[in-house]
């Protein structure tokens, strides 16, 4: 690490900045190359045609069978839509420190005197831009082959909502991937989220439905919010109408954040101490 | 791809433990299509032979064709031409009754179940080889004797040191009593100690009248445990003899053997520039920089050496030594 | 002190059967290992099937069709769980072996790959029965369903046969996994298409017609059938008894079982041409 003049390490506060630049650069093509497994176009395609429609379908035809109203399958292909961005948004995410794991390359990431939220931004954005890209898929489904009507619906809400939704949900994958730096089962928790915010988020059913004390755990995950938006925006909501929530969406995204910052440094200095880098 | 068709069936073959005719390896990269994009040979015509209760080593650079011939021999890989014979049976064809009659020990880390203990390690491979159940439960816990686990062999792999898991590995190898071991690299990685340990196994083996095929990187181990040496370069053997009668190959030179401080490359390369200077082999990066001098010369050649130091530089040891195994190697591999 | 020369002479196994016996012995005996080593096996056999069928509780509430139709639901979560352990454990079954380092000892010894692979996916099936059976538990508490079976000796044999086709179809998997690499995420995005083509919530009659081929062609669509059949009572389904279902399913999993020997075979020889199948 290079010095300032003033000496003993300490770093001015631009070359501070300068490097968590290069840091955060740095990873964001690390987080691309180290899903070398996205690299293949049939991954692309199921990802985002197939995975989603088949969610969407699935959930659909449950509606239908159960003869619900039209009105709440349409409701259901909508939450699936958006939450089918799920899969890229955290278990994507979860999935670069497993992968480091097993290429035997996280020692040598920890080591190196990387800014360590720059790192963690880093390596998360081009899953942010595919999972807007996941949920603009689901949300065309839903008009085309569902007949999900978007007569009213506010496009730019919908966008600044399936975004925001796509950052906030990235979060939650990186706060999953802290815990994959200690523990083995980081993908299993992974997984176990996913389906928990089919049960909490208000996708298939309203979130009033479930059990008051289950409540505040759903307002916990930004998807809730996103979903609710999403709805809104469809129906007409316009941006100002949406701000509101949005801004709550927000605030619960940053929370997480920082939730995950604080266990990937307390999570490293117990892997450090313990030294469980490369135990799968 | 060319094939021999006519399997070796004359007597000489079956007296041999291995037996190797003109054997080829060619390894193709195919594009979308099927066609040919690249092709390398890694083994272009080999012949060997081991005789039953040999301990035969093999050496040569990384990538001169070791690993293909082992995977060949062990049945893992077809030759794209010519023959083996493993215990008079065809690589080609008889693969399992191979398999059931070697034991393989491969090289580092790989190869073992880390999540579970040594016993059970020992257990599954031993069904797998097709081990009489009666047998191997008396035969396990003895294996783990004498390649010093017993006592621990109910801990999980993955707390092993890398020595203890190497020790493992040969226990692996041996657990269905085979009469031909093939050890690669079983040495490497281990600190002096464990690889003493590994050697002395490697005798044991061979006073109990089994067949081995050791490959290595390190000469001196070659040198000290192999009746017979084959050196392989760029896919063919290039010498193949005792180590004594290699060794006498490289009689008409001794060897300068320095530790220096301060050494650069250009020294190295004023040295290489000398007169009757066969050939200078140096480390320069570790804390101790060595450099091995060949010459015909011997301590003759000593003040030129001393007068091309650079300023700043020393010498802080140097000794004259009777060329060995290495020699003979270095002088093979680079011809 | 005991030396080499002490040893017992390795005595082998003589026979076919008693030899592929002990090869699928030692097989299960490892993955059960394995699966004991590690506690991570708790989440999805435990907390997957619960949020399941939680997701269901939620999505049927206020549905009062009485108990033979929650019956079928749950029956159908179990199914569900039973599929995405199969699906799961056969990415895992031999691909374990290949980050593990083991492929290469596993290829070199004197037996065929498909008959370690055949004794993984039982076992790993077997869990899945498990996991089913948990998610019945739970469903019928949760539901307050009375377990009444219109034939229970049908419905165990039914069971039974289900199992056995969903292991023929783990090991047809594991040799898809073997011979592409993105055959982990062919199988990930298979799951809830099979869920929907087998029938597992909402009967198959309900699908497009171009679905249906696809969905005869699966070995467990005919199983669960034969299982509503000898659980329900007046059971409407697809126009086949309960005999012609289960002939049907044998078939297929007899087809499948002679598929996956067959490529087994070509997964070998192509591994012994290119001298590895470490690598991806």
């Amino acid at each position: 690490m290079k010095s300032t003049e003033g000496g003993r390490g300490v770093l001015s506060a631009s070359s501070r900045l300068q490097m968590a630049y290069r840091v955060f650069i740095g990873a964001f093509f690390f987080g691309r190359k180290g899903l070398i497994i996205w690299d293949s176009w049939e991954m692309w395609v199921m990802q985002i045609f197939i995975t989603p429609i088949a969610q969407m379908g699935f959930f659909a035809f449950l509606s239908v069978y159960l003869k619900y109203p039209l009105s709440v399958t349409q409701f259901i292909v909508v939450g699936n839509a958006l939450q089918s961005m799920s899969f890229s948004a955290v278990f994507a995410v979860a999935n670069i420190t497993s992968q480091d794991k097993w290429q035997g390359t996280l020692p040598s990431t920890m080591v190196t005197p990387a800014n360590r939220v720059a790192l963690f931004i880093g390596r998360a954005w081009f899953q942010v831009l595919l999972s807007s890209l996941i949920a603009g898929a689901g949300l065309l489904y839903a008009g085309t082959v569902f007949g999900v009507s978007f007569a009213q619906a506010d496009f730019l809400g919908v966008a600044v909502v399936v975004f925001l939704t796509s950052i906030a949900m990235t979060t939650f994958g990186l706060l999953i991937s802290a815990v994959g730096l200690y523990m083995r089962t980081a993908l299993i928790v992974a997984n176990i989220f996913l389906f928990v915010t089919m049960l909490l988020c208000g996708i298939d059913f309203a979130v009033s439905t479930l059990p008051i004390w289950l409540q505040p755990l759903s307002w916990a995950i930004p998807l809730t919010y996103g979903v609710e938006a999403v709805r809104m925006a469809i129906a007409g909501a316009s941006i100002t109408t949406l701000l509101p929530i949005l801004g709550w969406e927000a605030l619960d995204a940053a929370l997480v954040m920082l939730a995950g910052f604080g266990l990937f440094s307390g999570f490293e200095l117990l892997s450090r101490r313990t030294g469980r880098f490369e135990e799968y | 791809m060319q094939v021999l068709e006519q399997k070796p069936t004359n007597a000489e073959s079956r007296e041999w433990a291995v037996w190797v005719k003109g054997l080829t390896r060619e390894y193709t990269t195919r594009n979308f299509f099927g066609g040919v994009t690249r092709s390398t040979w890694a083994l272009s015509g080999i012949d060997f032979q081991i005789a039953y209760g040999e301990l035969f080593g093999l050496i040569g650079p990384n990538g001169a064709g070791k690993t293909t011939t082992i995977k060949i021999l062990t049945t893992l890989l077809t030759p794209t031409g010519g023959d083996a014979l493993i215990l008079g049976l065809d690589v080609r064809k008889d693969l399992y009754e191979i398999r059931r009659r070697i034991g393989i020990v491969f090289g580092g880390e790989r190869g073992l179940y880390n999540r579970v203990s040594a016993v059970d390690n020992l257990r599954y491979f031993s069904d797998l080889y097709g081990v009489d159940p009666g047998v191997a439960r008396k035969r396990i816990p003895q294996l783990l004797e004498v390649v010093g686990l017993a006592g621990r062999e109910k801990e999980r792999v993955e707390k092993y040191s890398r020595g203890m898991k190497q020790r493992l590995h040969i226990a692996k190898a041996l657990v269905h009593d085979p009469e031909l071991i093939f050890l690669d690299e079983p040495t490497i990685g281990l600190d002096p100690a464990g690889a003493r340990d590994i050697r002395n196994m490697v005798r044991d083996l061979k006073a109990q009248g089994k067949t081995i095929l050791l490959t290595t990187h390190y000469m001196f181990e070659a040198e000290e445990l192999c009746q017979r040496v084959g050196v392989i370069s760029k896919g063919k053997i290039v010498a193949l003899d005792t180590p004594s009668e290699l060794k006498n190959m490289v009689r008409d030179i001794s060897v300068i053997d320095l530790k220096t401080y301060g050494a650069t490359m250009d020294y190295v390369e004023a040295l290489r520039a000398l007169p009757n200077v066969v050939r200078v082999v140096a480390d320069l990066e570790s804390e101790q920089q060595s450099i091995r001098i060949q010459t015909p010369l011997g301590a003759d050649l000593l003040p030129k050496v001393v007068a091309a130091l650079p300023e700043g530089a020393k010498i802080i040891d140097r000794t004259i030594k009777e060329p060995t195994l290495e020699d003979a190697y270095l002088r093979l591999v680079e011809e | 002190m005991v030396s080499m020369h002490d040893l017992p002479p390795g005595k082998r196994v003589s026979g076919y059967f008693a030899q592929k016996a002990q090869v699928l012995k030692a097989s299960i005996f490892l993955t059960r290992k394995l699966f004991f080593a590690d506690p991570q096996w708790v989440i999805p056999n435990i907390i997957a099937p619960f949020v399941f069928t939680m997701v269901a509780f939620f999505l049927f509430q206020g549905q009062t069709s009485g108990s033979s139709f929650l019956l079928y639901l749950v029956l159908g979560s179990g199914l569900m769980g039973m599929w995405g352990t199969t699906i799961y454990a056969s990415a895992n079954s031999i691909g374990f072996d290949r980050w593990n380092g083991t492929m290469e000892a596993t290829l070199a010894a004197p037996v065929p790959l498909s008959w370690i692979a055949l004794g993984r996916v039982l076992f790993n099936t077997l869990q899945g029965v498990i996991n089913a059976v948990f998610i019945l538990v739970i469903g019928l508490a949760w539901f307050r369903v009375g377990f009444s079976l219109v034939n229970p000796a049908a419905f165990f044999l039914a069971s039974v046969a289900t199992f056995l086709s969903l292991s023929s179809f783990g090991l047809l998997l594991t040799t898809i996994l073997l011979l592409s690499r993105k055959g982990g995420f062919i199988t990930n995005s298979m799951e809830i298409p099979v869920y929907i083509a087998t029938g597992t919530m909402f009967p198959i009659i309900l699908l497009p017609i171009v679905y249906l081929p696809f969905a005869f062609m699966l070995a467990p669509t005919w199983g669960i059938e034969a299982i509503r059949t000898a659980a329900l009572p007046g059971y409407v389904g697809l126009p086949t008894t309960y005999w012609e279902d289960m002939v049907i399913m044998a078939a297929e999993t007899f087809a499948y079982l002679g598929l996956a020997f067959f490529l087994f075979k070509r997964v070998e020889a192509y591994a012994k041409r290119i001298g590895t199948l470490e690598e991806y």
